[in-house]
């Protein structure tokens, strides 16, 4: 008697664990559909996000002292962002970490920053860029950021006003190379650079002259619950950089003063640019949500 | 010498005239508001309702069931002019099922207005448009944000049915624009008018 009541207890048990588990996996699988999809790593269950967005930049260039890097590589920016307190919200890092996907872009001229004319012979430049942009002497950068997403500060009327900063981010910049080993960065937590972007126009300290962003042409998607930013073009070419560290590894004491000089590091205010051409994909939390909770 | 003094007081002249003709032009293209066909003295007030008029921007529609407004013209130099004064908006939603309009409110009333030809087609300019809609509805992706749309519309002024009609030719032709979230939007609409004034129940025309 004793012996069938324990095997109930642990059948019932067992039940219960199956029960949880299948409870659990359907959470778990729970998944947004169409254009919602593009929301799948936004907080959206924490009730303090307000937003959720994901900016895709496909172009656009970095301009960091000497050396002016294209945006070839798409890059995403995603995650939640609050209610606007004096004009700015608090953004919320994305769930599976990657708030700002590390997207490698080629330096043209690589290492050793030569490069060709435009007027050159093909020929040339395809030799220069074997011989420069090749995997031992080439160099990729690295845009990556430099404080926590809680650090990012958005403003959705700026944005569209095109008035003021739009996206305030700390970043830093990683220069890969085997050479320069893997903790070769422009930009550190403790001194990062800090973007602050406009849809406007900028107004920079010399030689920089005001260059001009564009909130984008908007259009509403999902019924009114996604809003579109197509063409959303960002600038800011007031920023300041540091000094690069950490290169060459144990050689950086030799390396640093080689990558400065080559880059122009440290980099005065007025001498740097971030132009980034976006698609800015936004919806409210409570929409995801739902639409989650649509779709078990 | 002689020939060479005449030359250059032909081309005065001829420059003269032709300054001249220009500003004729000019002067013919400036239509005026008449009554009964005739040229309005004074000011008059003018009033209506808008008809099948909504605002759009790619995917969102809004638009007023009540759109009535209340404009005060003139004529200054043989041009019509004149100024909306009242613009009140009521029972407004949108074509979404999830975006509501919370309020809506024209705003740094009065905007100024004239009449001009474009084309031998007259046309109503308002200037200095600024509209605040805040949006609602918990999944709209506009959920409490107080959208402002700027700028200024054109529209073609018909004599016969006493209207000005604005959609996109008409912001075209007259060169005119409105922008709401930093993107420019589309308006469109029928506006009949009447006299409210000194000039009730006569044929408003602009000519």
């Amino acid at each position: 008697m004793r012996k069938r009541r324990t095997a109930g207890v642990v059948c019932t048990a067992m039940l219960a664990a199956a029960l949880a588990t299948l409870a659990l996996a359907g959470s778990a699988s729970a998944k947004l559909t169409g254009e919602f999809k593009k929301f799948e790593q936004c907080p959206f269950s924490n009730l303090e996000v307000n937003r959720c967005i994901n900016s895709l930049s496909s172009g656009g260039e970095v301009v960091l002292g000497s050396k002016k890097t294209p945006i070839v590589n798409a890059a995403t920016l995603q995650g939640g962002y609050s209610k606007p307190v004096s004009g700015f919200s608090k953004f919320f890092a994305a769930t599976n970490g990657i708030t700002l996907s590390k997207a490698p872009q080629s330096v043209p001229g690589g290492l050793l920053g030569i490069v060709p004319p435009e007027k050159s012979p093909t020929l040339v430049k395809l030799l220069s860029k074997f011989f420069f942009e090749n995997s031992l002497t080439g160099v990729n950068s690295t845009l990556e950021l430099a404080k926590p997403a809680s650090e990012i500060k958005i403003s959705e009327s700026n944005m569209g006003e095109a008035e003021g900063v739009a996206l305030k981010l700390p970043v830093k910049v990683r220069l890969e190379n085997p050479f320069l080993g893997k903790n070769c960065y422009v930009g550190s937590s403790t001194s990062p650079m800090w973007w602050e972007l406009t849809s406007g126009v900028t107004s920079p300290p010399g030689p920089n002259t005001p260059i001009e962003g564009a909130p984008g042409e908007v259009e509403f998607i999902e019924g009114g619950r996604i809003l579109k930013l197509n063409n959303n073009k960002l600038v800011d070419n007031a920023w300041a950089a540091p000094s690069a560290a950490g290169c060459g590894g144990i050689l950086s004491f030799l390396v640093n003063p080689i990558i400065n000089s080559q880059v122009g590091l440290p980099s005065a205010a007025g001498k740097n640019a971030a132009i980034l051409k976006n698609t800015v994909y936004i919806a409210t939390a409570a929409a995801v949500r739902k639409n989650n909770e649509e779709n078990p | 010498m002689k020939m060479k003094a005449t030359s250059i007081f032909g081309r005065g002249v001829l420059a003269a005239l032709m300054i001249c003709a220009v500003f004729a032009g000019s002067a013919a293209a400036a239509p005026a508001w008449k009554f009964e066909g005739k040229t309005l003295e004074g000011s008059e007030t003018i009033v209506g309702g808008a008809e099948d008029s909504f605002l759009t921007v790619p995917g969102l529609t809004t638009d007023c069931e009540n759109f009535l407004y209340k404009v005060s013209i003139s004529n200054s130099a043989g041009t019509g002019v004149g100024s909306v004064n009242e613009l009140p908006l009521y029972d407004c939603g949108t074509n979404s099922e999830f975006c509501t309009v919370e309020a809506i409110e024209a705003e740094k009333l009065p905007w100024s207005t004239k009449l001009t030809t474009v084309s031998s087609s007259n046309y109503i300019v308002i200037e200095g448009v600024k509209v605040g809609v805040l949006y609602g509805g918990e999944e709209c992706v506009l959920n409490e944000v107080l959208a402002k749309i700027t700028g200024s519309a054109g529209g073609l002024v018909n004599n016969t049915t006493e209207s000005a009609t604005f959609n996109a030719t008409t912001f075209k032709a007259t060169a005119t624009k409105l922008s709401a979230l930093g993107s420019s939007v589309e308006w469109q609409g029928f506006f009949p008018t009447e006299a409210f004034e000194w000039n009730r129940e006569k044929a408003l025309t602009v000519g």
